[in-house]
């Protein structure tokens, strides 16, 4: 079998170089033991127009699967969700989506 | 022939507003919590008790310098959010008027509010999601505060409910 050729280095960038406009960014909501199911699904709702049946979803994703992306975008929109999500006491974080 | 008075619900819709029925002493205790929230939230900024009130924005580690331009800039509109919810709640359960109603806007403060303080409480009682209510002990020290706890939850939930039900 044909030894396949050693990937070439690169240097990467530093990360502030590294954010590229076109990767949007994930707003995501983490599990917390505090935070009510029925009040998270009702933030959900609020802030983000999601039916009931929607917000419950991301809700159940929260509860079982320890987080969920709840929105995502341009930087400046996550930050301005993440903040109105902290606002509401929930527990939420930006990350971009490479 | 006897009439069954139902309790009322703690937040009633009636319109496009809400009715907060709750008893001088319920008032009492929930504006006194207010009150020591809003003197925390004065004080010292790194508190561990506000610790869940103030999360990281970002959370991978090669954010960090991000995060802390975050906190930098919306820290205080945090704590200037909080604390308006505040103060329209208090101005609320301090009304004399026996009608103390909120439209959509002043509820969603009241939960906000209601939330922050269960915040505190919760990171206080260090919860989890196994705690059930029931299994606090009477001669706990903190039993005092898992019933708070409980009870905010309560009226919480109640809260949800009367704005989506």
């Amino acid at each position: 079998m044909p030894v396949a050729p050693s990937p070439v280095e690169v240097d990467l960038p530093a990360h502030g170089d590294s954010t590229s406009p076109d990767h949007p960014w994930i707003v995501l909501v983490w599990n917390d033991p505090i935070n009510l199911m029925s009040y998270v699904t009702f933030v959900f709702q609020k802030l983000f127009g999601y039916s009931i049946e929607k917000a419950t979803e991301l809700m159940l994703d929260v509860h079982h699967k320890g987080r969920a992306v709840v929105s995502s975008g341009a930087r400046e929109k996550a930050e301005i969700d993440v903040f109105r999500l902290h606002e509401a006491g929930l527990w939420a974080t930006m990350q971009q989506d490479i | 022939m006897a009439r069954r008075n139902k309790p009322r619900p703690p937040v009633e819709r009636v319109g496009d507003q809400f009715v907060i029925n709750l008893g001088t002493d319920e008032r009492e205790l929930v504006s006194r919590l207010l009150g020591e929230l809003r003197d925390l939230l004065l004080g010292a900024t790194d508190q561990p008790l506000l610790r869940r009130m103030f999360p990281p924005a970002y959370h991978l580690a090669d954010d960090a310098d991000a995060d802390a331009e975050y906190q930098r800039l919306m820290h205080d509109d945090l704590v200037a959010s909080r604390l308006a919810a505040i103060s329209g709640v208090l101005a609320v359960l301090g009304n004399a008027d026996a009608t103390r109603r909120v439209d959509e806007e002043g509820l969603i403060a009241l939960m906000q509010a209601l939330n922050a303080l269960r915040l505190v409480l919760g990171t206080l009682l260090d919860v989890s999601e196994e705690d059930h209510p029931d299994d606090i002990d009477d001669d706990d020290p903190l039993v005092g505060e898992y019933h708070l706890y409980g009870y905010l939850s309560y009226l919480l939930d109640e809260a949800v409910d009367a704005l989506t039900g």
